[in-house]
């Protein structure tokens, strides 16, 4: 029996050490939160489909690297030609992994595919609504873009759109994305997994990694765990409580900012007393280490420190609970009805302990004065709260938003967070929409300036909105790998960066 | 027997379409599901045009009976978010909850039935004690517990097996394991009460006078007569892991269809919702047929 029995461990060893050592030496495996419902390449600006698809199969016309800003990918060089065109020269002996040649009529069709009726293409949806793009190719190397209304930062939004073949489908997504990247799309085994091999006629330096297998696991403690044991090499996104192993868990900041969207358009919301009250009753500190990961920045700015025209002399509001009561009194001399009941929205799993967060906001603002009426809801109900048309017979809001920008411009927050017209939008200000429109078509050194000017006014001079923490994520990385996670972690992960230790 | 097929093939057809009516409209209820597909940031014009590609801009009752007309020449509908036939994604995955639901009652029935007899045959021994403590405990522990409790220990710590996914046999070891624990237990009790109840009836008694050896009279005529409501039980157990193993699918990374009509909920995918649902009630319908027929077998004076 003590013979079978042993016989039977050592068969059980024998094949979990095969398991932990499957993979060869130059092979990763990545393990995903959730799996892909999704493989194309129009949806890449989705962190979970970007994380295979983009870079790794297929790539960009630019690339923003953080630290070095905007650089060429398969746009060799680009020049502003006025009037909202611009012109794209593109890199020659480039091959899509079927065997055709890249050339400026797939740019077009790239182009017109996110924007097609017929298919629903997050890039499109996310960074082109209400922009028209024209495109005359010049020669087969040569591109003019034009953008209605002109867009300055052309080049840089050229950096979201993956470009593929001119054959690919109009009317529907496609199962297996072909790209010009250094891998190609092997095989989806749905539900278990995704293989990628290295792309051997690639136009660019070779890789370290050889090939790479993405699974799925949900739960977060099973991600760390497979990291640990061997089962993978790279967990991209792990909680909090998981990112346990010093040696192993790297946190970056992960390019989503928390900010309190207010509808400065009711009383008592739309008094700058009122707003400095909010801000100066919160305690930013407390929640940092304690329900929020450590290395969690404080905001002043919608967007993250990364950004172009980040205005880094600005000061997050101290917690000074005495002066928040003395704005609100001087309000309330002034016949601001400062005890009205104010609706603030949460939305249910925004970002890990979101509850516990918005719960101390809450006791931090009826501390000093506030009459708070705090609701935790599902995305469908909050988006109805969050985004324009707001329903009709709301009261003073409050709106708890998680803002991603890992763009390198703030061009988009901007509008959308503080324009009249911007769909999430609590603030009507001609001035600033004058400001934003400015800094839109501004290039250069005069653009950033104009982007810090902005940030100071909606800061510190109108103190537009209760900025509170830059977020970070944490990875778990097998030590074999020589890889470091950024702020792009977030939304791709180039397997083509990642070298063997 | 025929009569009483048609009459539950009926009986289940009308249940099956009041449970489609009833989940078609209760999962719209749910809410539009542009919100979650498309960014916060999609201008109005993206999200019409997302209505208008997978037809929720149109009237409920025209959605509804479109559906209905798709239905009838076997079209499930499109997933939303897989760009794929619903039926499709949903047998796949019953196909895999199917494997983990047929292994897991096959070794809970063995195995209840052969510790849950030993038991009532020594009640109050040893033996008995601790099959009760343990299937006791089996059947209050919560599952996803249970399951990272074992990964830490079988995976990280000792290595023995893989944390999770699929392939080899070794993959399957915990969530096997993790699911066996509750129904076994609470099988292992049925099978304990209705073998106690039998072991002390009249013709056991006759069976011990003329001389007769313990295994016969426990599995061969005791056995029989107290596997009645063992089948239920089973059934029900059974019903329930055909219907998906959310927590330990989740868990364990099985592509099942537990966790995919999870997920369908969570994006209001309603095609793969309506799909899932009536590919697990055909399931269940067949089962509930099997064991009704299975009483027939064990119970001669059972006639339909």
């Amino acid at each position: 029996m003590i013979r079978k029995l042993s016989s039977a461990a050592a068969v059980l060893l024998t094949s979990s050490a095969a398991f932990a050592a499957s993979h060869a030496d130059t092979s990763v495996t990545v393990v995903l939160s959730e799996e892909l419902d999704i493989v194309d390449p129009c949806e890449a600006s989705r962190s979970n489909v970007g994380r295979v698809v983009l870079q790794n199969i297929s790539e960009t016309m630019t690339e923003l690297v953080p630290g070095e800003g905007l650089q060429t990918r398969l746009a060799t060089g680009w020049e502003d030609l006025g009037d909202g065109t611009w012109q794209f020269t593109l890199r020659e002996g480039v091959n899509f992994h079927d065997g055709s040649a890249f050339d400026a009529a797939d740019v077009a069709h790239s182009l017109a595919r996110i924007k097609s009726e017929d298919i629903t293409c997050e890039i499109g949806a996310k960074f082109f609504g209400g922009t028209e793009l024209t495109t005359e190719v010049v020669d087969d190397h040569t591109i003019n873009i034009t953008a209605d209304p002109v867009q300055p930062i052309l080049p840089l939004l050229m950096s979201t759109v993956t470009v593929v073949p001119s054959d690919t489908p109009m009317d529907s997504h496609v199962e297996t994305p072909i790209g010009t990247g250094p891998y190609m799309f092997d095989e989806y085994n749905r539900g278990q997994n995704i293989k990628l091999s290295q792309n051997e006629n690639y136009w660019g330096e070779s890789p370290a990694v050889t090939d790479a297998t993405y699974v799925f696991r949900s739960d977060s403690a099973v991600r760390a765990a497979m990291v640990a044991q061997g089962e993978a090499d790279i967990a991209p996104n792990i909680a909090l409580q998981d990112a346990s192993n010093p040696e192993m868990d790297f946190s970056y900041p992960n390019s989503e900012s928390v900010y309190m969207r207010l509808d400065t358009t009711m009383e008592p919301l739309d008094d700058k007393r009122v707003r400095e009250a909010l801000n100066y009753a919160v305690d930013r500190e407390a929640f940092i280490g304690t329900i929020l990961a450590d290395g969690t920045l404080l905001a002043t700015s919608i967007v993250p420190p990364s950004t172009l025209g980040y205005n880094e002399e600005l000061e997050p509001y101290p917690y000074d609970p005495e002066r928040a009561k003395e704005l609100l009194a001087e309000a309330e001399a002034d016949g601001v009805p400062v005890d009205l009941e104010i609706t603030f929205i949460g939305r249910l799993n925004n970002w890990g302990n979101v509850t516990e967060t918005l719960e101390a906001l809450t006791a931090m603002w009826e501390e000093v004065g506030f009459n708070i009426d705090l609701q935790m809801v599902e995305v469908a109900e909050w988006l109805e709260y969050y985004s324009q048309p707001f329903p009709e017979d709301r009261g003073p809001t409050i709106v708890a938003a998680m803002h991603d920008n890992a763009n390198g411009d703030p061009v988009f927050s901007m509008y959308f967070k503080y324009d009249s017209e911007g769909l999430q939008s609590g603030v009507r200000d001609p001035a600033l929409d004058a400001m934003i429109a400015d800094a839109t078509t501004a290039t250069g050194d005069e653009r950033e300036r104009l982007w810090k000017d902005i940030m100071h006014y909606i800061h510190t001079e109108q103190v537009y909105d209760v900025l509170l923490f830059h977020m970070v994520g944490f990875s778990r990385v097998n030590p074999r790998l020589d890889f470091t996670p950024t702020i792009r972690t977030n939304s791709e992960l180039q397997l083509s960066q990642i070298t063997f230790n | 027997m025929k009569s009483f097929l048609g009459k539950r093939a009926i009986a289940s057809a009308i249940s099956l379409v009041g449970l489609v009516i009833l989940v078609f409209f209760l999962s719209r209820l749910t809410g539009d599901p542009t919100d979650l597909y498309l960014p916060v940031d999609a201008s109005q014009e993206a999200r019409d045009n997302f209505r208008r590609i997978h037809g929720l801009d149109q009237p409920l009752m025209v959605q509804f009976f479109q559906y209905v007309g798709d239905l009838l020449r076997f079209d499930f509908g499109e997933s939303i978010r897989r760009s794929e036939p619903a039926i499709d994604a949903v047998l796949r995955g019953f196909t895999w909850t199917l494997q983990l639901a047929a292994i897991t009652m096959a070794l809970v029935t063995a195995m209840a039935i052969l510790i849950g007899s030993l038991a009532a045959f020594h009640v109050g021994g040893f033996f008995d004690r601790l099959a009760t403590f343990f299937s006791l405990v089996g059947a209050s522990a919560p599952d996803f517990w249970i399951a990272i409790v074992a990964i830490v220990i079988f995976s990280v710590n000792l290595g023995w097996v893989p944390t999770s996914g699929t392939g080899g046999w070794e993959f399957w070891i915990l969530p096997v394991a993790v699911l066996f624990i509750r129904p076994f237990g609470l099988i292992l009790q049925v099978v304990r009460g209705s073998m106690i109840s039998t072991l002390s009836s009249a013709y056991v008694k006759t069976a011990r006078a003329k001389g007769l050896r313990n295994r016969p009279i426990i599995f061969v005529h005791a056995l029989r007569n107290a596997m009645l409501p063992v089948i239920t039980v089973i059934g029900d157990q059974a019903a329930a892991l055909l219907n998906g193993a959310v927590v330990v699918e989740s868990i364990f990374g099985f592509p099942g269809v537990g966790k995919l009509m999870i997920d369908s909920i969570l994006q209001r995918d309603f095609s793969v919702i309506l799909a899932a649902i009536m590919v697990t009630a055909f399931a269940i319908f067949l089962m509930n047929l099997l064991i009704d027929i299975l009483y027939a077998v064990l119970d001669p004076r059972i006639r339909y």
